[in-house]
């Protein structure tokens, strides 16, 4: 693959303090991101799955600097994100942006289409108030799907699809080269996901962007990805081309969650492997192997030994595995 | 024709709304049989859940029941007083909520909410009502169920309290369980858990499921028999095997195409142009002619009806019956 990637994370820990108590004693930590490590190149698209609290929204927001890290390294281009001046941070929050879940409490309900666009492009100096602003607004609303008649408007006269694709268009504003999709159409009905899905591969392809895709669905992720990395409890516990990870699924979990997706053919009629129980909170993980709890093939080894997050790939190509019994 | 446990005849609900009427359920016809289950599909705001609810009888102002007919055991729901339809509530007909996080009570024990659909409806004491709910609690596979039993909703995790919503649901054995998207809160690997759970206990106690549920992962999975709604009516109809291999109705194709798929690789998924139609403001003709690539101008003028295509399939499109032409490949 290319050589030089864009983003490089390194031991990122991203842990949020637990108090309790009338002095507010600090009692324990969420790991919520608990060292993960890995490389974005440029123009591909990484997609980070998990289930619900595995840390990968917490990962996207902390690569940001929306939330400060605990320790670890993110470089971008070469530049320290986590140590860079606010200056500094300024310009390179120009190049990343994020786009968020939730279309209907990420807009400000009292910004017009116009003025959510255009903000950023304001506030970063690289528009004044006046018609070449306009011009660039039009341009940007159009390419994401949208008229010219809707920048007046407000977010409450769209519908979800929509309001997606104002979301999308504030964070290209700024002409980014990397975006943080962070679950784009997990609130959206399926004809629409399409849509969206479709706009963002075609942005990808038009104006050479880097996606870090954060999603639950591995059927979507599986359509848009060129590389997959799946979370479980704050870790990395895979990593791989999408094509060796969803046909030769390394990690038990991993395996797990592949048979779990319910597939569009009633014909089909699957071996599922079944977890037994929940998630363990990321506040007490377990020792060892964070998935020795629900894994069916645990040995006593998995109780006491972090496995080591192996690179069992054959001839050159890379399928990272944190499992001891991988082969 | 064998008997239908449940049978909904020309079902109309609509809200009085300041902005004018809403249909959200225009007609809609379905049965439900013993030991089946049928799954009703659509997107947001397509009635299905509405659909669900009135079959409850729990629609509230400004929405009203129309017209219709809700045959249970040959016995029209809509004519019972409340009284009687309390007690086919949760003793004949029970239902699970989509979100087991808002539909349970924070402020009482699981134990106590499952006990008490036991003691009303089967006059059982409080002792063997608990006992009859740690029992439910272990046919959903709750561990530790006795401990369970006295925590509060809080104290469980997002699978956990479907399983009670479950739990509860199942509790005075009803024949027919309705569930609202029973999974759609829930991640892939408890979704598989609950999904399993649910045809296993049809396969036990023989009870006739209604699911409702966007995702046709879940349809091919769980169905017998599957209704797809648009627009508050139903558009296409047929058991599951014939429905997915043999799909007639343009926005059931849509549908099935723009999921991606696990097994093919695409380059573009195939979407369904414009959105669902504002219910306050449905097109003339047939409610899916703006956003179908097949459209005639029949289509924009008159409403399709349902059209057996098969001996037991359905669908209401005037150019997927054969009625008319269309100039679109």
């Amino acid at each position: 693959m290319q050589n030089k990637p864009l983003l490089e994370v390194k031991n990122l820990k991203k842990y949020f303090p637990i108090y309790q108590g009338f002095i507010r004693k600090k009692v324990g930590d969420v790991k919520a991101v608990d060292n993960i490590s890995f490389n974005l190149y440029e123009g591909e698209t990484l997609s980070l799955v998990g289930e619900s609290g595995c840390g990968k929204s917490t990962t996207g927001r902390t690569i940001l600097r929306l939330l400060e890290p605990t320790s670890g390294e993110v470089y971008y281009k070469g530049k320290d994100v986590f140590n860079a001046s606010k200056k500094e941070m300024l310009e390179l929050r120009r190049d990343m942006q994020i786009i968020f879940q939730d279309p209907y409490s990420s807009l400000n309900p009292r910004m017009s289409v116009g003025a959510t666009v255009g903000e950023a492009l304001v506030q970063h100096k690289m528009y004044k108030k006046g018609k070449e602003l306009d011009d660039r607004i039009r341009e940007i609303v159009k390419i994401c799907g949208l008229a010219d008649y809707h920048i007046n408007r407000y977010p409450h006269e769209f519908s979800g699809g929509q309001r997606q694709r104002i979301g999308i268009a504030r964070a290209l504003a700024l002409n980014p080269s990397f975006i943080v999709a962070d679950e784009p159409v997990s609130a959206l009905d399926v004809s629409i996901q399409a849509q969206i899905i479709n706009l963002l591969m075609e942005l990808q392809e038009k104006m050479k962007l880097s996606y870090l895709f954060i999603s639950h669905d591995l059927s979507v992720v599986k359509h848009i990805s060129d590389r997959v990395g799946v979370m479980y409890l704050g870790s990395l516990v895979e990593l791989a081309d999408k094509k060796d990870l969803y046909d030769d699924p390394k990690h038990p979990y991993t395996q797990a969650l592949l048979s779990a997706i319910p597939i569009p053919d009633p014909t089909v009629k699957k071996e599922r492997i079944l977890l037994r129980g929940d998630i363990p909170s990321p506040a007490n993980p377990p020792k060892g192997c964070k998935f020795h709890t629900r894994c069916p093939y645990a040995k006593d080894i998995c109780k006491q030994q972090v496995p080591e997050f192996r690179n069992l790939g054959t001839d050159g190509s890379n399928h990272f595995v944190a499992c001891h019994f991988a082969k | 024709m064998s008997k239908h446990l449940l049978e909904v005849k020309d079902l109309r609900t609509y809200f009085y709304t300041d902005k004018g009427v809403v249909k959200a359920v225009d007609g809609v016809n379905f049965h439900v049989d013993e030991g089946k289950t049928l799954c009703i599909v659509g997107e947001s705001g397509c009635g299905k859940s509405i659909t669900s609810m009135s079959v409850m009888r729990l629609i509230q102002e400004p929405g009203k029941i129309e017209s219709g007919q809700i045959l249970y055991q040959g016995n029209d729901l809509l004519d019972l007083s409340d009284e009687e339809m309390r007690n086919i509530r949760g003793n004949e007909i029970s239902m699970i909520f989509q979100e087991p996080m808002t539909s349970l009570n924070p402020v009482f024990t699981i134990g106590y909410q499952i006990m008490e659909t036991l003691m009303l409806h089967q006059k059982l004491s409080k002792k063997d009502a608990k006992k009859k709910a740690i029992e439910m609690l272990q046919l959903v596979q709750i561990p530790r169920a006795e401990k369970i039993v006295d925590e509060y909703p809080h104290q469980l995790s997002g699978g956990m309290r479907q399983r009670v919503m479950i739990a509860m649901a199942l509790a005075c054995m009803p024949k027919v369980l309705i569930a609202d998207e029973p999974t759609t809160a829930l991640d892939v690997t408890i979704q598989a858990q609950i999904l399993n759970l649910m045809n296993d206990l049809k396969q036990r106690l023989n009870t006739a499921i209604m699911l409702i549920t966007h995702d046709l992962g879940v349809v091919a999975e769980m169905a017998d028999y599957v209704v797809v709604m648009y627009a508050g009516k139903v558009v296409e109809e047929g058991p599951v095997k014939e429905l997915f291999a043999n799909p007639k109705h343009p926005y059931t194709i849509g549908l099935l195409n723009s999921k991606p798929n696990l097994k093919e690789d695409k380059d573009r998924l195939d979407s369904i142009p414009g959105m669902v139609p504002n219910p306050t403001d449905l097109p003339k003709g047939c409610y899916f002619w703006p956003r179908c690539k097949y459209a005639t101008d029949l289509c924009k003028q008159r409403q399709p009806e349902l059209k057996k295509v098969d001996s037991n399939h359905q669908v209401s499109c005037f150019v997927a019956s054969g009625e008319v032409e269309s100039s679109a490949k």
